[in-house]
């Protein structure tokens, strides 16, 4: 038996949460969690806590040397660092267009990294 | 472009001057002037590219330059007039504006009404009193923010973020997903300043450690910081004798709170709150002096910049009004901070109308309920200085006071209890 620790973020009581996992990885126990919404966030971040991943990409334009990015849907915590670094190698070439697909489907999680700029010639 | 029948003149085009001034075109005003001292519309959110906003007033997840990119879209649509570039260096109490540029040199105009939208800037090293030596390598938050997301320079590679705000977190997951080591968050009170979301999602996902009820207590390093010293604190906020540790990093980030920017509010001769540090303002955002409205972190440090655009709004249609000589209610209603409460935005209101009032405590408690005078009350499982409170109440509750002044106040707090 294991237990981890989740810190609820459903309102401001941010309650501190202890979950008891089994050797199968199920969920034996919740306590520390004060409503029904409170749990069910608990249980959905143990099982699949996800993320989006905001960044920024270098550009190839003067003067602007950054543009920002993010994924248009969350992707698995565990996957965040290594997709930073994939985003290290990525240039943005202008113009580009706020919203528009930089580089599609990011370490097969099947999200997209889109601008959240545009980026002018 | 002719300044000389300017209607509405917004100061700053951030989330708050951008609102504004779309606010006052649609409520018919003709002329519409937004001054800007950067090179383009935005102010802060070009560097705020995390999400989080707009949850609440497009019920999206948005970054900060997409956020801004969608008032900035409506700001060109609806033909509002702009000068980027374009500072403002006085306001006089009869709504005289001077700014300079370096196209057209020293401006003057006298638009019918103001808003001011100044916004907000960071508490610095100089405000904090943390002895050592002057290196370079020490930072706000907001400043390393715009290093690292809009400049393309990291700020160092070993760092420690005295305080616990917003940005303060969110830039100890921006430097760790860029490749440096965060070393510590340091915290002085007992609890974090920013949100619990940006706790789990910053430092917990990335397993930085939080230091609660500790400081920075000394600086080293000559030319380039060398390390910090980081020492527990007792009650009274003060560094407790043999706690103390030195931490070897090469940047501090300053993290420790935001001031509004009011120094043109104090020209045109607007009375300031001493609990906000912004303008005093009635429920329309108009200022002590007639026809200067405001809205957004000028007038109190908000914690979601949805609230910020809301407000701003509030400001601009009455700006709007104010320029084609509407008349606005005279009757004024004080509100007075009560028990844990540290202050109340607008600081006067109308019993007329339906009105939105936030808040902030002192300190965090439990079970308590709020009580505006004996015209509202409300059960609250907590409430948290770092969290800022929304109470709407309706004419017809308003219409009950019967006193000038109404005080807000939280009370009934139990004490925490175990499990």
């Amino acid at each position: 038996m294991v237990e981890e620790k989740i810190v609820c973020i459903g309102c401001p009581l941010g309650c501190r949460t202890t979950l008891r996992i089994n050797e199968q990885h199920e969920v034996v126990e919740i306590t520390g969690y004060k409503c029904k919404e409170g749990r069910q966030y608990v249980l959905e971040e143990y099982r699949n806590p996800v993320r989006i991943l905001t960044s920024t990409i270098l550009t190839e334009k003067s003067g602007r040397p950054l543009l920002p990015v993010r994924t248009n849907r969350p992707i698995l915590k565990s996957k965040l660092k290594e997709a930073a670094l994939t985003l290290a190698r990525v240039k943005a070439r202008p113009p580009v267009k706020v919203g528009q697909v930089i580089l599609p489907n990011l370490l097969n999680t099947g999200a997209d990294i889109i601008a959240t700029d545009d980026l002018f010639d | 472009m002719k300044l000389s029948d300017i209607d509405v003149a917004v100061i700053g085009s951030g989330p708050a001057g951008m609102a504004a001034a779309i606010r006052a075109k649609e409520e018919g005003a003709e002329h519409v002037l937004i001054l800007e001292r950067q090179e383009q519309l935005g102010g802060l959110l070009h560097q705020c590219v995390h999400n989080g906003f707009g949850l609440f007033y497009f019920e999206q997840d948005l970054t900060g330059p997409e956020y801004g990119h969608r008032f900035a879209e409506k700001v060109k649509d609806l033909g509002i007039q702009v000068l980027l570039e374009t500072m403002v260096t006085q306001i006089s109490p009869d709504r005289q504006v001077t700014a300079v540029n370096n196209r057209e040199g020293v401006l003057r105009l006298k638009p019918k009404s103001i808003v001011l939208a100044m916004g907000c800037r960071e508490r610095s090293r100089g405000q904090l009193n943390v002895p050592g030596t002057r290196p370079a390598g020490i930072f706000t938050a907001g400043t390393a923010q715009r290093f690292v997301n809009v400049e393309g320079w990291i700020p160092g590679k070993k760092v420690v973020i005295l305080g616990s705000g917003d940005i303060g977190m969110i830039m100890a997951r921006r430097l760790t997903l860029e490749g440096v080591e965060v070393k510590a968050v340091v915290e002085i009170l007992p609890y974090i300043g920013g949100l619990t979301r940006n706790e789990v999602q910053c430092l917990h996902d990335f397993h930085i450690p939080l230091l609660l009820e500790h400081t920075v207590t000394q600086i080293h390093g000559q030319t380039r910081l060398e390390a910090v010293t980081i020492a527990k604190v007792n009650k009274d906020k003060k560094p407790v004798n043999g706690t103390e540790q030195m931490t070897e990093c090469d940047t501090l980030l300053l993290s420790v709170g935001l001031i509004p920017e009011n120094e043109l509010s104090r020209m045109a001769g607007v009375a300031l709150d001493p609990l906000t540090g912004g303008p005093v303002v009635n429920q329309w955002r108009e200022t002590t002096v007639s026809g200067i409205f405001a809205g957004g972190n000028v007038v109190h440090v908000h914690d979601l910049v949805d609230n910020v655009s809301w407000e701003a709004e509030i400001a601009g249609a009455w700006a709007a009004k104010f320029a084609r000589k509407e008349e606005m209610e005279k009757e004024k209603k004080i509100l007075k901070p009560g028990r844990n409460i540290r202050y109340i935005v607008p600081q006067s209101i109308s019993a007329q109308h339906d009105v939105t009032l936030y808040a902030r405590v002192k300190d965090m408690e439990e079970n308590v309920t709020l009580k505006v005078g004996d015209i509202f009350s409300e059960s609250l499982r907590v409430v948290k200085p770092g969290e800022m409170l929304k109470i709407d109440l309706s004419h017809s509750q308003l219409r009950q006071l019967k006193d000038d002044a109404v005080e807000l106040s939280i009370e009934g707090a139990k004490r925490r209890q175990n499990g």
